[in-house]
């Protein structure tokens, strides 16, 4: 006859037995999901890389010339398109002043 | 009890209670080391090995090519992607594992009709087991390849340098070989940050760059000439925003490309750059104290030294003082002045102004200046106004930025973050200034030999420099010209550098037959400073202005009977 403290012994130890068995299978598939996680990481971080080289090429400064020239319409800066704010001003003012008199 | 009487009935049958002790004894024995064994085992299994684990469930995963470091990206200074790694498919097959060749041929040509019969029939008839049939397929044809089920093909992933502006600032860029190691240019010099996955970033600011090398590309082209160099840089911390070599090449074809084409004219190339050495040579003599401001110095007759006669391209008949002699460009008022000072004082400044040595730009391509040392007199002489002198483009701009920079050396660089570094004066803050007024003269008054370089309202000053090629064999071409020319912006405030530099331009109708400095690089110049001036920031402003009369002297500068010397 098998006596009772002999029973609960060996039912502990396999009781640690598969639950170390279960701990290992699922560390061991959380792992592998890791490891595939991270090479997901990569595979994208390369694809945006692709994505950002495809961006850079599309934004070339001589495509983006073409268009703007060509397609926008839209004219290289010449100086006298450029006003600071101070003159501005004094032109507004003397506009106005030539108004009042 | 001896063993073998273990055996003998009748002993047994007496000592019925001792054999089953023995028989529950060894029964103990045996299952306490089974399970010893199976607990034993349990636990090996059971524990983790964390590395083991990781190293099995990545190769389940099968991207080895993950694995590696992706080379690190190359930016301009606005974080544009100039050069980076991307992942590609490449073809290969084990002829082995095929079984229908003819089948399997029909199949290849179908997606790839540029593959010819014969070469794929003798490929898939080869006892190799491993033979590469395109290096490079696209994603569409990767997807018709596994529709196709074609048996036998490997698809093998791979790393590949590109270069998304093509030809954009190639020169610099350089190259990497089929392993991935830097064989030119930035990706040689910062080869190992990059293998390390680390990005670059460069101080080069693509749209400048672009903007620089198209206007000297249309003007290469309308003088037919040979190539150029276009030098665009930071007048305060020396950072380059550009640097152009023409003729260039799609850096995507590195190997394919022709050493000539390679061959970086701006930082690696070494000139006779002609007058805009005078700079230098007004610096120094400002500079020496040796020579009273108000010195003037008779350029009416041809300087006779030694075999040599120095002449002017156009004679004036007056004695002339030192911003005179720079706005006119006069060969022998430069000669004059430097026989004054002389070889040794001439040579100190040289090397100080870095024009005796290579340039500590962060690219390999570097040319190391060639001057002649022999301390004469005609040496100095020549040295003054750019003969006997060959220096790189960069070495120009870079003196140019020192001239203009209240005196403080500037090193070029490449590198956008770079740390600031101290620099030592060079020349004084009063000759700095003394140059930039001289500078702007060359280009704003009716007399001066840049005057086609003035763009309204930015303030351009430099100076132009013609200077005849020089053969391999030694001597000079008569028919052959450098053109150049080296200035600032806007020079009541020096903030950007732009030096120019144009290779056997040839005397068009509408030049008059001129092939000169005035007529070529200066233009180039306004219509460049043009297009920049707003990308960087630099505003117009009127010359009238507190602003810029009070930074600099206003020089009289005395005309002569026909137009402007070169």
């Amino acid at each position: 006859m098998i006596r009772s403290p002999s029973f609960l012994i060996i039912f502990v130890i396999l009781f640690v037995a598969i639950s170390l068995y279960q701990i290992k299978h699922f560390i061991t598939k959380k792992e592998i999901e890791l490891a595939e996680i991270k090479n997901n990481v990569i595979r994208v971080k390369s694809d945006i890389n692709i994505l950002n080289a495809e961006l850079s090429y599309l934004k070339r400064p001589d495509r983006i010339e073409k268009i703007a020239l060509n397609k926008l319409g839209l004219k290289e800066i010449s100086p006298s398109d450029i006003w600071n704010l101070k003159d501005l001003v004094n032109v507004t003012d003397s506009l106005i002043n030539g108004k009042n008199k | 009890m001896k063993i073998f009487s273990l055996f003998d009935f009748n002993v047994r049958k007496d000592n019925q209670f001792k054999f089953r002790r023995i028989k529950l004894l060894t029964c103990s024995l045996l299952l306490i080391m089974l399970f010893t064994t199976i607990g034993y085992r349990t636990i090996s299994l059971a524990s983790l090995k964390t590395e083991n684990i990781s190293q099995i469930s990545s190769k389940n995963v099968k991207s080895k090519i993950y694995n590696k470091k992706i080379r690190g990206n190359i930016y301009d200074r606005n974080n544009k992607i100039l050069s980076t790694t991307i992942s590609t498919l490449s073809l290969n097959i084990n002829p082995q594992e095929i079984l229908n060749k003819h089948h399997t041929i029909a199949k290849l040509k179908k997606i790839f009709p540029q593959l010819k019969d014969q070469d794929l029939s003798k490929k898939l008839n080869s006892n190799r087991k491993h033979i590469n049939l395109l290096r490079e397929i696209s994603p569409k044809e990767y997807v018709s390849l596994l529709k196709m089920g074609i048996e036998g093909l490997k698809i093998k992933t791979k790393s590949k340098r590109i270069y998304p502006n093509n030809n954009l600032a190639a020169h610099i860029l350089g190259a990497t070989d089929i392993d991935g190691k830097g064989i030119a240019g930035i990706e040689k010099k910062f080869d190992s940050q990059l293998q390390e996955g680390k990005d670059v970033t460069l101080s080069i600011h693509a749209g400048i760059q672009h903007i620089t090398r198209k206007l000297l590309l249309e003007q290469i082209k309308k003088f037919e000439a040979e190539g150029g160099a276009g030098i665009i840089i930071n007048a305060k911390n020396g950072q380059v925003y550009s640097i152009v070599s023409l003729p260039d090449y799609n850096a995507n074809n590195y190997n394919s490309t022709l050493s000539k084409k390679l061959f970086n004219k701006a930082t690696k190339g070494i000139y006779e750059l002609g007058s805009t050495l005078k700079l230098i040579t007004a610096a120094i003599a400002f500079e020496s104290n040796l020579i009273n401001e108000d010195e003037v110095f008779d350029v009416s007759k041809p300087l006779k030294i030694s075999s040599r006669i120095i002449t002017d391209f156009h004679p004036l008949n007056y004695s002339i003082n030192i911003p005179e002699v720079i706005v006119h460009s006069s060969n022998i008022g430069s000669a004059k002045i430097a026989e004054k000072f002389g070889s040794s004082i001439q040579l100190k400044y040289l090397k100080s102004l870095g024009l005796l040595n290579t340039l500590s730009l962060e690219i390999p391509e570097l040319g190391r200046p060639q001057v002649l040392m022999d301390k004469k007199v005609l040496t100095t002489m020549t040295i003054s106004y750019g003969h006997g002198i060959s220096i790189t483009p960069m070495h120009l701009a870079s003196a140019t930025a020192t001239i203009v920079n209240n005196g403080i050396k500037i090193n070029p660089t490449l590198i956008k973050n770079k740390d600031p570094v101290q620099n030592e004066k060079i020349i004084s803050k009063d000759t700095s200034m003394k140059m930039k007024s001289i500078m702007r003269l060359v280009v704003s008054n009716k007399h001066g030999t840049a005057k086609k370089a003035e763009a309204n309202g930015y303030l351009i000053g430099g100076k132009t420099g013609t200077a005849e090629k020089i053969k391999p064999t030694g001597g000079y071409f008569k028919k052959e010209n450098i053109v150049a020319f080296t200035g600032a912006f806007p020079m009541n405030d020096p903030e950007f550098i732009i030096t120019i530099m144009i290779d056997n331009p040839k005397g068009q109708k509408f030049s008059n037959g001129y092939r000169t400095a005035g007529w070529i690089a200066a233009p180039v110049v306004k219509q460049i400073v043009t297009r920049i001036a707003p990308i960087l920031g630099v505003k117009p402003q009127l010359e009238s202005e507190s602003k810029f009369s009070n930074s600099l002297l206003n020089y009289k500068i005395r005309g002569k009977n026909k137009g402007a010397n070169l």
